[in-house]
């Protein structure tokens, strides 16, 4: 057989597995519940939780985007390490009484969340639809990473179009059909297999050009030491590029409605473990940037076509390692997008229909809503699907821009849990205005003041609004809002009291 | 140690560790040479911090007045 051949029948035979793995886990939950769909039946233990936390952190994006600028772009790349170690930080504070919350007014979305403490139909749709296509976005991503390792560990022979189609087919049916718990067992299969691999082959690719890593890096400083800093002369990225890049992705991290969404699935005690070992997981990218930095100096950057390829070129192109190696690294960057894609997918679908669907058809039973949240998964794999095909941007753009949409949520979410006076229309204001600021950068303006990313911008915009206009508006003197702000730890529950929530989101509409 | 003074040291340490992979502080860490353990200063510094922020975090962790909270 040729190499192309036996490193497709790797990656079919990894869809397979991933398939059967996802499709089980949903068995023997009940299927019909809501509750099960959403959060597991808020008791993911410390197991799943870190898998599933973990998975975010390998991605297409680590797995292409990451080599990609390290090979281009050289010390800018670090910001990817940086921001994964430290973007988990903010949630052992916020997590547990996420989490309370949460479970008090049973919650399971970010829309839920927001509109349940302002009680505004406006801001939920608003939240909805921006969640929703900062998703899409995050989800194109995936899909493009996923086509480029199809297309390259085939040497051409899959297309593009077609590569998306049958990963995304997979991830489609086992979050409609599993829920999050098939999620969570599809990322522990994956991850492991993930992280086995980069280790692997990013030790080898370095062994097999250089020999160690301070040769490696010995003749890229030789040749330009300002390759491996930030901001000087010759540099890739300016400082304050660099500094709010990584502000951006940590701020925005918890915001994504996956991450979000963790705080109710889980428990305040494995909430503070994943915390703690979210560093050292971070680490474990550090071989796809040594990968990357291997092909600094010894690949000319034209004939990779483009910065994302350069790790699956190294292995089919330049070093054309065996084809079962190519097939499991193909496998492994498969894994990597798909458990992103899946839980991304999942809270997609959970956002639009509680944030859209829910409040312009308030009267839906659950069996609707989990009908609905089942056909969302497919449409919003559809969308995503155009963007990754016929939208033209590399994998790391893609991402940095649904970041930028996505942080917009932060101080909405921060006031509602600590601060009393903010109010409903400072809030909605907020996110209009930090969205409209930041869209306006990444799309009209061709530069930013500083070189500072457009989020940011639309952030500090979006919070001078929202304190402006909450002291400008009538405090809010609602009973929810002291139950979120002053929320204490262990509301002990009162015998036959506590069976149903106190309050849901339509207790506060109207 | 309380549980509001406990927060209260959480995100000062947190904060503090956090700003050492950004501008201005990276400025100390922001250099090719010397190459430590195989690795160029800069990207030696960075993982450095995400050490000592996994050791700073755990101890925390053992201080926390809430931590059997469920």
């Amino acid at each position: 057989m040729e190499h192309w051949q036996i490193s497709m029948l790797i990656m079919v035979l990894y869809l397979v597995i991933a398939l059967i793995v996802g499709v089980m886990a949903g068995r023997g939950t009940n299927k019909a519940s809501l509750e099960e769909f959403t959060t597991a039946g808020r008791g993911l233990g410390l197991f799943l939780t870190w898998f599933l936390m973990g998975g975010a952190i390998f991605s297409a994006f680590s797995f292409l985007g990451a080599p990609g600028w390290a090979f281009t772009r050289g010390a800018p790349a670090f910001y990817i390490l940086a921001y994964l170690a430290f973007s988990l930080l903010p949630w052992y504070i916020i997590g547990p009484k996420i989490g309370r919350i949460g479970r008090k007014f049973n919650l399971y979305s970010m829309v839920g969340f927001l509109q349940t403490r302002f009680r505004s139909k406006a801001l939920g749709i608003l939240v909805g639809f921006i969640a929703f296509f900062a998703c899409i976005q995050y989800l194109a991503t995936q899909l493009r990473g996923m086509a480029i390792i199809f297309n390259l560990m085939t040497e051409g022979r899959i297309a593009f179009w077609f590569g998306a189609l049958v990963a995304y087919a997979i991830v489609v049916t086992y979050v409609a059909t599993g829920g999050l718990r098939a999620a969570a067992w599809s990322d522990v299969f994956q991850g492991a297999l993930m992280i086995t691999v980069s280790w692997v082959i990013g030790i080898m690719i370095v062994k097999k050009m250089h020999g160690t890593t301070t040769e490696m890096f010995s003749k890229i400083a030789a040749a330009d030491p300002d390759f491996l800093r930030i901001g000087v002369e010759g540099s890739t990225m300016s400082t304050t590029a660099f500094t709010s890049v990584i502000l951006v992705s940590v701020i925005g991290f918890l915001m994504w409605p996956h991450m979000f969404a963790r705080s109710y699935s889980s428990n305040a005690v494995t909430i503070k473990k994943t915390v703690i070992a979210y560093p050292l997981f971070a680490l474990l990218i550090i071989p796809l940037l040594l990968a990357g930095f291997a092909a600094v100096g010894v690949v000319n950057v034209s004939a990779v076509g483009e910065s994302d390829q350069i790790l699956p070129y190294l292995i089919t192109t330049f070093l054309s390692l065996p084809g079962w190696l190519y097939g499991l690294v193909g496998a492994a960057a498969l894994a990597a997008a798909m458990s992103s894609a899946d839980v991304i997918t999942h809270s997609a679908s959970m956002e639009f229909t509680d944030g859209v669907i829910k409040n312009m058809f308030p009267n839906l039973s659950d069996k609707v809503t989990l009908l609905i949240m089942r056909s969302a998964v497919v449409l919003i794999g559809a969308l995503a699907y155009c963007i990754a095909v016929f939208g033209g941007q590399g994998v790391v753009a893609l991402l940095l821009g649904a970041y930028g949409s996505i942080i917009q949520f932060t101080p909405g979410v921060l006031s509602a849990l600590y601060w009393k006076r903010v109010t409903t229309q400072g809030v909605f204001t907020g996110i209009v205005a930090g969205f409209v600021v930041n869209l306006y950068f990444q799309l009209f303006a061709t530069t930013t003041p500083f070189e500072i990313h457009p989020g940011l911008i639309g952030l500090i915009a979006n919070t001078i609004v929202m304190i402006g206009v909450s002291y400008m508006t009538k405090p809010d003197t609602s009973s929810v809002v002291e139950s979120y702000v002053n929320d204490q730890k262990k509301t002990k529950p009162i015998k036959g009291n506590n069976t149903t929530p106190e309050a849901s989101i339509y207790t506060y509409q109207s | 140690m309380s549980v509001r003074s406990f927060r209260t040291y959480y995100i000062i340490i947190s904060t503090l560790l956090f700003s050492t992979v950004l501008f201005p502080i990276f400025t100390f860490g922001n250099k090719a040479y010397p190459l430590i353990l195989g690795l160029p200063y800069s990207f030696f510094w960075i993982i450095l911090w995400i050490v000592i922020t996994f050791i700073a975090v755990l101890i925390l962790y053992f201080i926390d007045p809430d931590k059997e909270e469920v």
